[in-house]
Parts: C-alpha cells; structure tokens; sequence
C-alpha cells in the first residue's frame, strides 16, 4: 500500500514497499497503480483525470454534455470562477406567464467583458491571416498589459487588438506591413499606427526594424515563384540595401522591386501589378525603385543565379 | 551619422497666443475688419494680415492664437496689430499674457544620413516607422524637443518654446 508522508517532506509519495524505487505503472480501466517489477498494486481507486466526453468541434449537439465547461485561461482572465445558470428545460423551470425563471445568465466577470471581447476579435483576425497560437498568445499578452495600464483607454479596443497583433507579428521574427493588418481589421491604418506608437511607449518597449528578407518568402510563396527566385530577390534587396541604392524607400518597395528584378530574369515573370497586389504597394513604388536598382542590377544578381533573361535584356520602365 | 556640419537654419513658424482680456463680438470685426474671415461652425475668426504674413485665430472670449510668424519679435508685432484692429473697433482690448507656444524650425546638414544605424543607437529617444512616415522622429529629452530627421540629410525640429534653446539644439 502506499507509504504514509514523512514530517519535513511534506508530500506523501507513492512507491512500492519492496521496491521504492520502481516506476509505478498505471491502469486507467482499473484505476491502479503496479509496480512493475512485482505486480504488486500499490495505489487504487485513482481518481481518472482525463476528460469524461470527447467534444469534436465539427459536431454540433443539441447540448454539450461536458460538466466542466472550457478550459479555463488563468493567465490571461485574473481566474474568475463564477456560476452561471442555463437555460432551463421542463415545465417546472416557467413561471406562471411563461416567461422562464431564472431568466437571466448572470454576466460573468463584467470587468473583464471587454478584454474576453478583444481576445475574441483577436483571435479572429489571426486566423484570416493564419498566424500561429503563439503569436496569438503573445498578442493576448500584450493587450493585457496595455489594458491594465489604462493608459489607453480612450483608443477602441479594436485599434489597440490590431496594434497588438502588429505589434506580436514584430516581435516573433515575422513581422506584417500595417496594410496586412488593415486587411483583417476594421480599423484605418492611421489609427492602427497611431495604437502602436502609443503602446511602445505605454510598455516602454521598442521593436526592431523591419528588414527585406522579413517578407520575401511570404510575398514569394504567394505569388508562386521558386525557391531559386525568392533567393535571388533576398539577396538583391539586401544587396541594394547595402550599397544603399535606395536611400529612403520603405523595405516594402524595396523588397517588391527586387521580386520584380528577380522575377523577371526567372522563367516565372510577373508582372508589377501582381507583385503590388500581393505586396499592398501601388505599382508606380515598385517602378520607382526599380529605376534605382536598375542601373547596378549586374551586381546585385547572386553569383550563381540562373538566368533565363540575361540582365541587359531586363525591362526598363 | 549625424549633425555638425555648416547646417544652414531658419525658423519657419512660430504659435503663440495671447489674451485681449475682453469679450468679443464676432460677426461684427468679422463684417467691419478688412481681411477677416468668421466661421461661425467653429466659432472663431480668422484674420490675416499681410505685414509681417500672419494668421490669426480669434475667439469670442478674447483670446487669440497668432500662427505663421517667422520669428519671436515679429510674433509679439503681429499679434499687438491684432489686437490694435481690434481696438480700433471699440472693443477695450489688452495686450495680457503673451506666450509663445511653439517654433518651427528647418536646417539642413548637408549630407545624407543613415537613419536605421541611428535607430539602433538611440533607441529610447528615436522612432523610425518606414510604413508610417519616411523620417525618423527623434525626441530630444533636453531640451525637450522633436526632430524630424529625413534621409536627404534635412532636419525639422518643432515642440520648442523659447528660442535660444532652439538654436541650442541645432
């Protein structure tokens, strides 16, 4: 049987009396714990912990049978634990005008409504652009601290969840333009941008600035160009960055006429309408800096592309 | 990289208010003053006058906001002629507590300048959003002013209130 706790250790451990330093094993359908090495049962009636219903998500049933509700998030939720009361079935559960008794679910954690609102919507605008939990996290992390500064309280809480989300996306490692944030918000970039500033000096955090290659291989694999063609237009941005060909030009600009550089000497052209669109850049940018990487375009080309169109056969605009 | 470098300055703009100490009525300087413009949705007026080029902002409590002045002397001018027109029309106005709240000032340092290897120096003082706006914003802690600085090597300093500091800065 298991070992009663000794004083000064506090916790009782459970180990077998022959053997105590055998792992126990143990038997979910009986709910023992054995000892391996003698079959002796030396813990019962374990109390199961797993979950008592599988909830598929697809499936809808008329109720969910599951007693324990979701799972809780105490992180983030300052770990309410509030009663609610559903709805009720069965005569017993309406008054004598048929309005049901108990009619009202009693709101939970009204203070915190607002922020499990904006987790919702951030949740949501993540999953448009298919960012991963952990950048989620962090975004529901951040906005948790701004919101609990209350230094930005006046903002919607819409513009601060898009800041946030920007703001995550930066600090992972992949970064998104403002633009693709405005695509699944509904809050103008402006107000986004004027959220984000507000926020790096609300948490007094800075970000690092964006490079190039941050956006090569998402605006390379949207426009269906192969990996020897993100290559090469990685390395020509950073290259003209370098030899600071174009002083000035937003990253975005410089990143989408190098796509369009490399593009173009690739058998996979595209045009810069294309790149624009997937870039969120008007297609006159891109031709603006073009032009200034146009004239040392030998140079930036990686020694051991393959060129389909040789670099004095490039398009001038 | 930064400044130091034969910068050629000029102050562009200067704000500064001052309180003529008595209720006015609107429509009247605004039908009786030459060159003043009312409107009535923001409930103010505007008054511009050509020497020295100012525009003028004036509220029906009697306050005035005194904008496009090039310099602090030529502020205090333009806003003492206001408040003459004003005088002129019968209304008891007084010069009281002149204040200038803000001058803008543009030089330039004559070279180009790498903003992202300043970035990376001053982080807490600098902002350098290239989505948002092409110069990098820089705070100055003391004195307490805002740089806009542009790659081709020219620079906007504003948010100061007193002069010489201004040119301190440069």
């Amino acid at each position: 049987m298991a070992s009663t706790s000794r004083d000064g250790l506090a916790l009782p451990k459970v180990q077998c009396p022959n053997h105590p330093d055998a792992i126990l094993v143990e038997d979910y359908r009986a709910g023992d714990m054995i000892c391996p090495c003698c079959g002796l049962v030396v813990g019962d009636r374990v109390i199961d912990v797993g979950s008592e219903w599988r909830t598929f998500s697809n499936e809808k049933a008329l109720k969910d049978p599951s007693r324990v509700g979701d799972a809780q998030n105490p992180l983030l939720n300052g770990g309410d634990l509030t009663t609610m009361i559903s709805k009720g079935t069965g005569a017993a559960s309406f008054d004598e005008f048929g309005n049901s008794k108990y009619q009202n679910r009693r709101t939970m954690s009204s203070s915190d409504r607002a922020m499990l609102n904006a987790f919702k919507e951030i949740s949501t605008m993540a999953d448009r652009i298919n960012l991963p939990r952990n950048i989620v996290d962090r975004t529901n992390n951040l906005f948790k601290q701004v919101y609990e500064q209350k230094s930005l309280k006046g903002r919607a809480n819409d513009a601060i969840a898009s800041a946030c989300l920007y703001i995550a996306c930066r600090q992972e490692g992949v970064p998104r333009t403002f633009k693709e944030i405005c695509a699944v918000s509904r809050i103008s970039k402006k107000e986004i941008g004027r959220c984000f500033k507000l926020i790096l000096k609300a948490l007094e955090t800075s970000v690092d600035l964006i490079t190039t290659g941050d956006f090569m291989s998402r605006f390379c694999s949207n426009l269906g160009l192969p990996k020897q063609v993100q290559m090469a237009a990685t390395f020509i941005a950073r290259k003209a960055v370098e030899l600071d060909l174009v002083p000035g030009r937003s990253p975005i600009s410089v990143a989408a006429a190098a796509i369009y550089m490399a593009s173009q000497a690739s058998a996979e052209k595209k045009t810069q309408k294309e790149i624009g669109d997937i870039a969120g850049v008007a297609d006159v940018t891109i031709r603006q800096s073009y032009r200034l990487i146009y004239p040392r375009a030998a140079e930036l080309f990686p020694p051991d592309f393959k060129f389909d169109t040789p670099v004095d056969k490039l398009p001038q605009l | 990289s930064e400044s130091r470098a034969e910068p050629e300055t000029g102050a562009s703009n200067i704000v500064s208010t001052v309180n003529l100490g008595c209720p006015l009525d609107l429509k009247f300087i605004a039908l009786q003053a030459r060159n003043a413009e009312y409107n009535p949705k923001v409930g103010v007026y505007v008054h511009k006058i050509r020497e020295p080029r100012t525009t003028a902002l004036i509220f029906s409590s009697g306050k005035m906001v005194c904008t496009g002045a090039k310099s602090e002397e030529q502020s205090r001018l333009a806003a003492r002629k206001y408040a003459r027109v004003v005088q002129k029309l019968g209304f008891p106005a007084r010069f009281l507590d002149f204040k200038i709240q803000n001058m803008v000032a543009s030089c330039d340092v004559c070279f180009p300048i790498r903003l992202e290897g300043l970035v990376l120096t001053h982080q807490q003082f600098s902002s350098y959003e290239p989505e948002l706006f092409p110069g990098l914003i820089y705070r100055m802690v003391k004195p307490r002013i805002v740089l806009l600085i542009f790659v081709s090597g020219k620079v906007v300093l504003t948010g100061n209130q007193v002069q010489h500091t201004h040119t301190h800065a440069q």
